[in-house]
């Protein structure tokens, strides 16, 4: 399927893809910067906002309200999640918050799965966005084309908060000098909970407006965890931009790649992810010594 | 059971050749006591005569209940329970199909344990292995997927304990991965192929262009090229593009980009479980569909319910069963009512499967009038005449495949659904053995008795 | 608790092996699930080493579980080889080969990096073998008719099957892999592994090659998942493609967790406690669908509450019972099994006293064959941070045998031109030239292992370890080189190592405290351990950052005696504050001010010198003081 037309739909695809990946990073990447954990259940986070949203939209009918929902419901759980238990695992080794929150994953998983079955649940996208646009060269679902625009607004939005706030100024600093932070006299507990609350709040939201386009399981998180890894590490590991850049180079992967042989369209994914960590350990974005 | 206290009893004399190194040597003992008490005169072997000496006999269960295909595995879990439940009542269903049943199988209640697989062969091997060894099963059953199934049987073959396969679509699993142990109800990739492909020969027309979606595995390349030979030869189609996708793809928009770049006219997606389900939605978003139209070659459980019926249109699928073959047969009237009454909705063919695997093992049993394994496997060979919910039905005694009809169905306008569960219309019920290969042609040897 | 029976944990293990079938069925166990219990328990005993030791946590162990597992199943099917034994090796040591390209990739990370990059590699992995190596794995249906092996005894033929009539095979295979774990981590490497687990930084700073230790590490765990892979297939008679999955991976780490890692038999126990669950839940308590979500929480609390898994718990509750005999807080002490000492020595020992009587270790190292000008001698070294000078233009002397002093005010750049003539960091320019060798832009490991080290500013020690055990590993490091991989060799009777232990011991006045983790040391001592680190691998050069710095007076005067005397014989730097103390120690003092040399001399020249005055005092004239 070498063709012109298919190339660039191909390349625009891929936008749309890595737009919604990116998304998904920033969340996991900010969380592990500033907090130094990675969180092993931002894949089922992610889906846990794809269900919050799924029992709004039932209640309601109005898919705002399920936006919303899912990711007030996700800032919720991140920040109640942050203070019962990750708080106690700040002075404990990484070895430990990496299997809590692989442990915790699993919890969310299988309540879900408890309460809602393995059947999966659809979000139908708003009236207003639903059905198809042709975009010359391609005709491309309507919804997809508004959340490559809302995972835009949403990334800016977070950019804002990270440049352009002093909450933001903060986190980043404690990117950078978690020590200095912390000899500065700012409450460095309530930043890490309010950071691990928007990190949260991203995997929802992402959950919630990926899910028009990829019906609901309970089990969608855990694929999208491993791209996000990719994601993570081919941007450097705490870099918000990079989270960005990675996703979209994912994306852009995964959809050229398909073009030629759809079947190596993963592996070219960890092709891309192995060159940049011969090349640039810290990733594209990364700074050098962050572990 | 005389010997009740012995975990050992009724095990394998082969396990016991290390009598010399101590270990199993206090074991054998209380082994060789039964095996006499009960078998004069033949050797017991795999959990024969332990796992029948009792008043019941146990039956072992793997499904997946978590992971990607717990859906299908609940409902397969479902049709287990309730032919369970009619062996043991001597439901008038069971005595249809299993005429000499009255309660239980040979007058034993038929118990059984289950354990979840997540899909995978290796926990379901580990399953099953432990309700061999510790509950004596005289059978073995359960799988989502191929890949379970083949594991399944040649564990069956290596402990001598009957496995009947639940979903599996793959020629391999009465092909070249064939056991004496192992027997298969349900269609499979190549029957499927040959039934679908002069239906759509028929609706479709001749050298039409199509687009392939394949999940990336043995089964998908396989009922793809099934489909594919056949189209290609038959009708001249073409094959476009071949979109190959792994397992558990979170998103299908760059095949998708590919195929609305590809000029098909036919979409055959291959894909099974929630993979189907997610390309068909996409597929619907992209606009693909109803542009080209879509065939299902291998029907998954649930599909049109999680799709919707506004998607599934006009769609065609090869399947084991849909519920509305109440209408012709009487057997499954009455499979679909009691399915209905306990459950609270119709069958999907994963249920039906499995409620038949069971029932035709109880007819199996009872002609064979023995639990003795090599007994019931040769009463399952002799090829008997057994009214089923599709109809008469009986097994190849070469590659213990039954010998089935192929249910072809074209999803409904959703204006023509008489209640919110009629997705499909039967469109056509093929007979089984005009659609199978000669039993040889996928390497298939059974194996030994013993 | 059992260091003076060395072979007591593998004794009571065999006793403990042979004892299990004729006590385990009456618990519950089916033979298959003991069966699968050994394999996990092997799988892990590498993990182990690699994340209990060694401190690597990898998402990624399903790749050489199921390398291991596919070349020893596809042996043995597909190619028709009809020996197991050999094709069981066959697969660990392709799964080693393999562990080990992928460790070259993998461990430029370390951290949550590196477990982000094994899980992204073992995906890989799960993908080649399901498709493109599909014709030699066979896909989603892997490798069915694994035969199980039969043995020749000469007089009999043992064939082996399934369950009791393999265990002893699966159990011999589990003894050894233990014996030889045990043998591994009692050994200088396995020391060195739980150094770097303490403290990459300094474990490369003494003179170890970290990342080669990491590889080594890295494929070890590998062989051992190769191996239990292999066995995986010869126990169900089948190798399965989910041996490759992440959840097999995720599985082993949670096995590990709950068992207690860093211990070997974590994985085991862990292994015993899951499976038992497993079947309890989904049987005996019938909770079908939901038993994942119970274990999940079970594990969630475990690793919430029991640090060390259940062996760690239970190693706690036991000290707590025991009671007050052991000090308090051993809890966070990760004892080195191989640091066993004799009783009498000890006794003796403790008697000695202060440190000054003892004389220091001899600079062992020779320069380059007929040099003979400075030992240490730097040109134009420059450093640049972006835009910032830290150093620039110095030039640079010390002549063998020297101690000089560096002072100079705060921000004067005295640490960064340290850490340059350590080889920590790279220099922008210049040359530094070591007893002959031009030694710019080598490592430290490099530099350390030529007789150049230096103690820290900020404590570099190995924590949870005891001193005896920090210095040990200091020393090795000059005893063994950067590398080497004596796996098997007992840390007990390595030639000298005591020796040089002890001797650094009481020379830096610590024999007392010998046996206490380095968590519970008062300031000083820790201070004192950390110049004692430095010392241990006995250097021509040492170089020393505020060894003073937060001392009590008291403690000042007797680490300036300590100094003094290790000074003997030995060319060292010096940087502090305490001027009186430089003073009277150095015999030359160098002053640093704004990144350049101010000016050189002796401590009388020094004092009088108007433009240091200038420096420290902003004009003031005045005597120097701190």
């Amino acid at each position: 399927m070498i063709t012109w037309t298919n190339f660039v739909s191909q390349l625009f695809n891929g936008l749309a893809l890595g737009a919604l990946l990116a998304l998904i990073s920033s969340g996991l990447t900010i969380i592990y910067g500033t907090l130094g954990v990675l969180n092993l259940a931002h894949g089922a986070m992610f889906m846990l906002g794809g269900y919050a949203g799924y029992v709004a939209y039932e209640a309601t009918g109005s898919f705002v309200v399920a936006v919303i929902a899912g990711t007030l419901f996700l800032l919720v759980v991140g920040v109640a999640m942050e203070r019962l238990i990750i708080r106690h695992f700040y002075g404990r080794p990484h070895e430990d918050q990496l299997l809590v929150t692989f442990g915790l994953g699993i919890v969310m998983v299988e309540l879900v799965r408890l309460f809602f079955s393995s059947l999966s649940k659809t979000v139908p996208p708003p009236q207003l966005l639903s059905g198809i646009t042709s975009m010359g060269f391609l005709f491309y679902p309507t919804y997809r084309l508004a959340a490559v625009g809302i995972v835009a607004v949403a990334l800016l939005a977070m950019y804002i908060v990270l440049y352009r706030t002093r909450l933001g100024m903060i986190v980043r600093a404690g990117i950078e000098d978690p020590v200095m932070v912390d000899s500065l006299g700012i409450n460095v507990y309530r930043i890490f909970m309010i950071v691990f609350g928007i990190g949260a709040m991203a995997a929802g939201f992402a959950g919630i407006v990926n899910a028009p386009v990829a019906s609901l399981t309970p089990d969608v998180g855990e694929a999208i965890l491993v791209q996000t890894f990719v994601v993570v590490v081919i941007g450097g590991v705490g870099s918000f931009p990079g989270a960005v850049l990675g996703g979209l180079i994912a994306g852009e992967i995964i959809s050229v790649t398909s073009m030629f042989n759809p079947g190596y369209a993963y592996v070219m994914l960890f092709g891309a992810m192995t060159l940049v960590l011969m090349l640039r350990p810290q990733g594209l974005l990364g700074t050098k010594g962050r572990e | 059971m005389r010997d009740s206290k012995s975990k050992f009893h009724g095990y394998n004399r082969r396990d016991f050749m290390l009598t010399g190194l101590g270990v199993a040597g206090g074991l054998a003992l209380p082994t060789a006591f039964a095996s006499r008490a009960f078998a004069a005169d033949r050797p017991p072997i795999g959990t024969w005569p332990a796992g029948s000496a009792g008043d019941s006999v146990f039956i072992g269960i793997t499904v997946p209940r978590t992971g990607a295909y717990a859906l299908q595995g609940e409902d397969e879990l479902k049709g287990y329970e309730l032919a369970v439940e009619h062996i043991n009542t001597g439901h008038p269903l069971i005595k249809k199909i299993s005429p000499k049943t009255t309660k239980g199988v040979l007058g034993k209640t038929v118990k059984y344990g289950v354990a979840d697989s997540g899909a995978k062969p290796n926990d379901a091997v580990q399953a099953e292995q432990r309700f061999i060894s510790e509950n004596k099963a005289v059978l073995m059953t359960g799988s989502t997927s191929s890949a379970v199934a083949v594991a399944l049987n040649k564990l069956a073959q290596r402990e001598k304990v009957l496995y009947v396969a639940g979903i599996s679509g793959s020629n391999d699993t009465t092909g070249k991965d064939c056991v004496r142990y192992g027997f298969r109800q349900c269609f499979y990739g190549e029957t499927a192929a040959n039934a679908i492909g002069p239906v759509l020969l028929k609706t479709f027309g001749k050298n039409r262009k199509a687009a392939f979606m394949t999940p990336d595995y043995t089964y998908g390349h396989t009922v793809t090229k099934s489909m594919n030979d056949f189209l290609t030869k038959n009708g001249g189609w073409t094959m476009v593009t071949n979109q190959v996708s792994p397992l558990g793809a979170p998103d299908f928009s760059s095949y998708l980009t590919n195929i609305a770049n590809s000029g098909a006219e036919i979409l055959v997606n291959v894909n099974w479980g929630h993979d189907a389900v997610l390309s068909i939605q996409q597929a619907k978003q992209f606009g693909i569909l109803p542009k080209m139209k879509l065939v299902v070659p291998y029907q998954v459980p649930f599909l049109a319910r999680e799709v919707g019926a506004e998607t599934m249109e006009g769609v065609y699928a090869a399947t084991d069963f849909w519920w509305t073959l109440e209408d012709k047969y009487p057997l499954a009237k009455m499979f679909v009512e009691a399915f209905d009454k306990k459950y609270g909705y119709k069958p999907e063919w994963g249920a039906e499967n499995a409620y038949m695997e069971f029932a035709l093992w109880a007819e199996a049993v009872e002609h064979a009038g023995t639990f003795y394994p090599p007994e019931v496997i040769k009463s399952y060979e002799a090829g008997r005449k057994i009214d089923s919910v599709v109809g008469e039905v009986y097994w190849r005694a070469a590659d213990h495949q039954l010998v089935r009809p192929v249910i072809i169905v074209r999803g409904k306008k959703p204006g023509d659904m008489k209640n919110k569960e009629d997705f499909w219309d039967v469109t056509e019920i093929l007979p089984g053995a005009p659609l199978m290969q000669k039993p040889d042609a996928f390497g298939c040897k059974l194996g030994d008795y013993t | 608790m059992l260091r003076q029976r060395p072979y007591l944990v593998e004794a009571l293990l065999a006793i403990g092996l042979i004892a299990a079938p004729f006590i385990l069925p009456h618990l519950g166990f089916a033979p298959d699930t003991v069966n699968r219990i050994l394999v996990w328990g092997l799988f892990g005993i590498g993990f182990d080493i690699l994340f209990g030791y060694t401190g690597l946590l990898s998402f990624g162990q399903s790749a050489f579980y199921g390398t291991g597992g596919f070349v020893a199943a596809y042996l043995l099917t597909r190619a028709g080889f009809p020996y197991v034994l050999l094709a069981l090796i066959l697969g660990m040591i392709a799964a080693a080969a393999v562990g080990f390209l992928v460790g070259l990739v993998a461990l430029r990370r370390t951290g949550i990096y590196f477990a982000m990059i094994t899980v992204a590699i073992a995906e890989v992995f799960y993908f080649v073998e399901f498709n493109p190596l599909a014709h030699w794995t066979g896909g989603e249906n892997g490798l069915p008719g694994v035969p199980a092996p039969t043995l020749y005894l000469g007089f009999a033929t043992v064939h082996m099957s399934t369950g009791w009539s393999l265990y002893p095979f699966l159990a011999l295979c589990y003894f050894i892999g233990i014996v030889v774990a045990l043998r591994i981590v009692r050994s200088p490497v396995g020391a060195i592994f739980s150094a770097i687990r303490e403290n990459p930084l300094r474990a490369a700073a003494v003179g170890h090659s970290v990342h080669t230790y990491k590889l080594a590490a890295f494929v070890i765990a590998a062989a051992y998942a190769g191996l239990a892979g292999g066995l995986l297939g010869v126990l169900q008679a089948f190798m399965p493609p989910d041996a490759f999955t992440f959840e097999t991976s995720g599985q082993l780490v949670i096995l590990t967790a709950i068992g207690g890692r860093g211990t070997l038999f974590g994985p085991l126990l862990g292994a015993t406690i899951w499976l038992y669950l497993q079947d309890y839940l989904q049987g005996s308590l019938g909770l079908g669908a939901s038993w994942k979500l119970v274990l999940g929480l079970v594990f969630v609390l475990l690793v919430a509450f029991l640090r060390h898994g259940i062996i760690g718990g239970i190693t706690d509750l036991y000290r707590w019972v025991s009671g007050r005999a052991a000090p308090a807080g051993t809890e966070e002490t990760a004892s080195l099994p191989g640091f066993e000492i004799g009783e009498t020595q000890d006794a003796s020992a403790a008697g000695t006293g202060r440190a000054a009587a003892v004389a220091p270790p001899p600079a062992r190292r020779r320069p380059a064959p007929g040099f003979t000008g400075p030992i240490l001698h730097a040109t134009g070294l420059c450093k640049y941070y972006g835009g910032v000078v830290a150093n620039a233009d110095i030039d640079f002397s010390v002549n063998r045998g020297e101690l000089r002093g560096i002072i100079g005010p705060n921000g004067a750049g005295k640490s960064t031109f340290f850490k340059m003539l350590t080889c920590e960091v790279p220099p922008s320019s210049g040359k530094i030239v070591f007893e002959g060798r031009d030694i710019t832009g080598k490592t430290v490991t490099e530099v350390c292992q030529l007789g150049l080290t230096k103690s820290y500013q900020v404590n570099q020690l190995f924590n949870r370890l005891t001193v005896r055990e920090n210095l040990t590993i200091a020393a090795l490091a000059e005893l063994r080189g950067k590398f080497r991989l004596d796996l098997l060799r007992s840390l007990r009777t390595f030639p000298g190592l005591r020796e040089q232990v002890d001797h650094t011991l009481e020379l830096v006045n610590l024999v007392e405290c010998r046996d206490t983790p380095v968590a519970q040391l008062a300031y000083g001592e820790k201070r004192r351990l950390e110049v004692g680190l430095a010392l241990a691998s006995s250097p021509t050069l040492l170089l020393l950052d505020e060894p003073l710095a937060g001392m009590s007076p008291s403690e000042r005067a007797e680490t300036v005696t300590l100094l003094r005397s290790i000074g003997e014989g030995r060319t060292m730097i010096i940087i502090d504050h305490d001027m009186d103390a430089l003073f009277n120690l150095a015999e030359r003092i160098t002053v640093l001010q704004e990144g350049r040399v101010l000016v050189e001399g002796t401590p009388d020249e020094i004092k009088s010198n108007a433009a240091v005055q200038e420096a420290y005092l902003g004009g003031v004239h005045g005597v120097i003081d701190e």
